[in-house]
């Protein structure tokens, strides 16, 4: 037997050998109809599989095709996404500018919290809003569930304040809404609580009052809740100190009010 | 004059394969066919190309003549053609297929050829099992067919590779 070595003559013997089957089996199709429906469906099997392979193989070689545009249609809908937060946020903002006790004198501008501390003797909070949004010093930072602090400096973009856990801070206070007013300040032990000072004597406080801003102040509006009344204890053998709950959560604050009296600077002049 | 004697029992033993095609119906059960033997034991200087062209022609002059289908020995046979320089080195070896020597039955041993029929008869009725059945038998049946026409045909072919070229 003949050897035959070099690639050209294996080809050739492919070749020839491909087509005398391919010669075989075209005769054997068409002389029985059973070995034509065999073939057929062997063939259209051997189809399958080739068009099933190519197909994946193509779906492979246009993945980075589909992922181009699947990152933009991605892009688009965190567009999307972020205008529907927008919305949402100017809502929220409008809100909880809503559930504020309103009054005429005050104009008021929701703030998103930046940094609050509420670990030291005199915390801070920085605020998203500044000059250029209408926030000027001396403005009260309140919220409908309680009063947060006071602008103090005030940035272009953003303000800083002090916040009612700090001592320098007090608020006119009135328990209920016709009792009797008095400066509420943070008593410096947790974030939760504040002391009614300077209530006289003879004025017996009750448990679980409400707590609201008095409104005798330029700084803060009226009727905001402060907190409820806990035990009061006499202080100096003069006056009653009186424990309050804040109804507040700093731990949990993130949006708030900034309140800014238009008659302030009236009043204060008034005042002197 | 070697191959003449072989081109004659070639012709005789293809036509008395026709004749007992034709004759004797045993093919649903088992198949004797000594086709594989007379194409491995071509002469040497036989190329596998021309070997798989008379394998063709012998297939389809067997399936022309008989009851059988077109094609469907052609289809076996054409492969054993392929395979017959594998099957040369292990009957012969490296060395003497090199040398181009013929295959015989003194030079290759008994041994030797019968694992070459046994090897080209198992590739034959394989394929023609495989495309005679189209699918409507089941594959232990297949099998069975297939075991029981190798361990028939597979003697008969090492007697007639022996008659083919005895030395």
């Amino acid at each position: 037997m003949q050897q035959n070595g070099t690639p050209k003559a294996g080809l050739a013997v492919a070749a020839v050998f491909i087509v005398l089957e391919i010669a075989a089996l075209s005769m054997l199709k068409s002389s029985s109809v059973l070995q034509n429906i065999w073939l057929n469906r062997f063939s259209h099997n051997v189809m399958a599989l080739t068009w099933g392979g190519v197909s994946r193989l193509k779906d492979y070689t246009s993945l980075r095709h589909q992922n181009d545009i699947l990152a933009g249609r991605n892009f688009e809908l965190y567009k999307e996404l972020s205008r529907y937060q927008d919305e949402e946020e100017q809502a929220r903002s409008q809100a909880l500018l809503d559930s504020v006790p309103g009054s005429r004198r005050f104009s008021f501008i929701p703030a998103e919290v930046t940094a609050m501390g509420t670990n030291t003797r005199h915390n801070y909070i920085i605020l998203n809003k500044g000059s250029q949004d209408g926030v000027t010093p001396n403005s009260a930072i309140i919220t409908p569930h309680g009063v947060v602090g006071i602008v103090q400096i005030v940035d272009k973009r953003y303000s800083y304040g002090l916040s009612l856990l700090n001592d320098k801070i007090v608020v006119s206070a009135r328990i209920g809404r016709e009792g009797i007013v008095a400066p509420l300040s943070w008593d410096g032990k947790n974030t939760k609580s504040a002391v009614l000072k300077n209530i006289p004597f003879h004025h017996k406080v009750a448990e679980g009052d409400t707590v609201l801003t008095s409104g005798m102040s330029s700084l803060y509006p009226p009727d905001i809740p402060i907190g409820i009344t806990m035990g009061s204890r006499i202080v100096d053998g003069a006056s009653n100190v009186v424990d309050v709950d804040l109804f507040l959560d700093f731990a949990a604050l993130r949006y708030v009010i900034i309140a800014e009296n238009k008659d302030r600077e009236t009043i204060e002049e008034l005042a002197r | 004059m070697r191959d003449i004697r072989y081109i004659v029992i070639y012709v005789i033993l293809v036509i008395a394969h026709i004749i007992m095609n034709n004759f004797f119906d045993l093919a649903r059960y088992f198949l004797i066919c000594v086709l594989p033997v007379l194409i491995i034991m071509l002469p040497s200087r036989v190329n596998v190309l021309w070997a798989m062209v008379i394998a063709f022609v012998t297939g389809f002059v067997v399936d022309f003549f008989s009851t059988g289908l077109l094609g469907l020995t052609s289809l076996a046979l054409v492969p054993v053609a392929l395979a017959i320089q594998p099957l040369t080195l292990l009957i012969l070896g490296g060395e003497q297929m090199a040398r181009g020597e013929d295959v015989t039955f003194t030079r290759a041993g008994i041994s030797r050829i019968a694992l070459s029929c046994l090897f080209a008869c198992s590739l034959y009725f394989i394929i023609y099992v495989w495309a005679d059945s189209a699918g409507t038998v089941g594959f232990w049946s297949a099998l069975l067919r297939i075991f029981l026409s190798v361990v028939l045909s597979t003697p008969l072919c090492v007697v007639v590779a022996k008659l083919l070229r005895p030395l």
